[in-house]
């Protein structure tokens, strides 16, 4: 087993953290962020993404407005909520831990 | 050569082969069926529909209008399976059969075609709509069954005889059920597609801010699914019944009684023929062959219900043109047309007339020679 394939169901588990991070610096519709992903390691597909989105919205993490395009009919643009932001700020602390945790176990 | 289907995405047309469209119906309903239990349902799908689509438009331009099966697979596989957040993506839905096949119940499984029926179809039809019919039935261009009924004319003027025939015998497809299973497709799947579009509109404006933008999307909208309605061919009806004019509750009922009267008069007439060679002892056309006479009745049967009919259903509002006021004259032409036919092969030319006289012993031979050479093969 590769370590891409290890690997597979922690991605999984950070893809909400990482979608929090891509909204909260700009707002995005749902293209904008699969292709921000697509450079990274999180790479992921709309069937993957739409679900989480909604299931996102439901727990008011995200927010979105419909905007008129250039191209097309109007998209929904995301944005943080409050409580996002809360979720954001203490996913980034914990995810801090983590790496802490990562550098110092083992070192004398 | 494939044949094109059109469909609707959260409001928009676009044109698929009949492939891609199969594939895409499973992957959708794949995805519905995942998302059963998902309060969002709804929703997502519109956002899948609307990922779909815009991929579809980077693909269209002014020279190609129609995405072939190939690129819908490619979308299938870029858009990936749609799996629910909450976890339940995992579970197979009830049904599924064994449970090593929980996961193959893919995108991309092939469909169980639904059943085709023979019609005639009016719609783009010469005369009266049997080539389109098998064409339909067929899947084949309509020009190749045309070509093939004109040679099958010269040959004896069986071609002839196996158009007026058919013409007499086949049902014609004017439900959107029925226009489904001359293409051999499934109505209700149309129907999805069609609440879908709905569902997708009306989560779109429910959530729009802004009254101007949300005013122009519902105008634009609504003229994009009037003319998608137009294209569609299936599913959708392609007319809506006006009100009844005044007077159609006596007018019916009169309409009706008359109809069923001449259908039981010419049921009994026909019953006659065929029992004693003749109608009512009336010496009906004695002196031709049996069959020409069964022709012949058939054909002034026709020829009194047909106007009958059309008065009965420019009483239901059928605004259709192939139905409408004209409709009942392009009947009854139809029908003389028949009678006259059989009446000049008899009446006049006495060469003809003794050479469709032969007709069925010909028939018969052509068959057999086609048999001979067959088996010589």
């Amino acid at each position: 087993m590769s370590v891409n394939e290890k690997f597979t169901s922690i991605r999984k588990g950070l893809l909400e953290f990482l979608v929090l991070k891509v909204i909260a610096a700009d707002k995005v519709y749902a293209a904008d962020i699969l292709d921000q992903l697509s450079r990274t390691e999180f790479a992921t597909q709309e069937g993957t993404l739409y679900p989480l989105l909604s299931k996102m919205r439901r727990e008011e993490l995200v927010d979105y407005e419909w905007k008129e395009s250039d191209a097309g009919p109007p998209r929904k643009y995301y944005q943080l909520t409050a409580k996002g932001r809360e979720q954001l700020k203490e996913t980034s602390e914990y995810w801090q831990k983590i790496n802490a945790t990562l550098r110092n176990l083992g070192q004398p | 050569m494939n044949k094109v289907i059109s469909i609707n995405l959260n409001g928009n047309a676009y044109q698929l082969e009949e492939g891609g469209f199969e594939a895409l119906r499973a992957y959708l309903d794949t995805a519905a069926r995942r998302l059963e239990s998902n309060p969002d349902k709804a929703e997502i799908m519109a956002d899948i529909e609307e990922a779909i689509a815009a991929k579809f438009r980077s693909l269209l331009g002014p020279n190609k209008t129609v995405i072939v099966a190939k690129e819908v697979a490619d979308i299938i596989a870029e858009m990936g399976p749609v799996e629910d957040a909450a976890g339940a993506a995992e579970i197979p839905h009830p049904g599924a059969g064994a449970p090593a096949g929980a996961g193959r119940d893919a995108e991309g499984a092939a469909p169980v075609p639904p059943a085709r029926h023979l019609f005639k179809i009016h719609e783009g039809a010469k005369i009266g709509g049997v080539c389109t019919g098998l064409a339909a039935y067929f899947n084949i261009d309509v020009t190749l069954v045309r070509i093939a009924f004109a040679f099958l004319i010269f040959a004896w003027g069986s071609g002839l005889l196996l158009y007026v025939l058919m013409w007499f015998i086949l049902p014609s497809a004017s439900t959107p059920a029925e226009m489904a299973a001359a293409h051999g497709m499934a109505s209700a799947t149309a129907q999805e597609f069609i609440r879908r579009a709905r569902q997708g509109y009306y989560e779109g404006t429910r959530t729009f801010g802004d009254k101007r933008a949300y005013r122009e999307w519902k105008r634009r909208f609504k003229s994009e699914m009037r003319g998608w309605k137009q294209q569609v061919k299936w599913g959708v009806p392609p007319w809506t019944p006006n009100p009844p004019p005044a007077g159609a509750w006596i007018a019916l009922p009169v309409l009706n009684t008359l109809i069923s009267a001449v259908s039981i008069i010419g049921f009994i007439a026909l019953v006659s023929l065929v029992a004693t060679g003749d109608v009512f002892g009336l010496g009906f056309f004695v002196w031709w062959p049996f069959w020409a006479r069964i022709l012949t009745l058939v054909g002034l049967i026709g020829l009194v219900r047909c106007p009958l009919k059309a008065i009965r259903r420019s009483y239901y509002g059928y605004p259709w043109g192939h139905w409408g006021p004209s409709g009942s004259l392009w009947c009854v032409l139809k029908w003389v047309f028949v009678v006259y036919l059989v009446v000049w092969i008899f009446g006049i030319h006495t060469g003809l007339h003794d050479a469709v006289q032969h007709l069925p012993p010909k028939l018969h031979h052509a068959a057999s020679s086609v048999e001979q050479w067959w088996n010589q093969q």
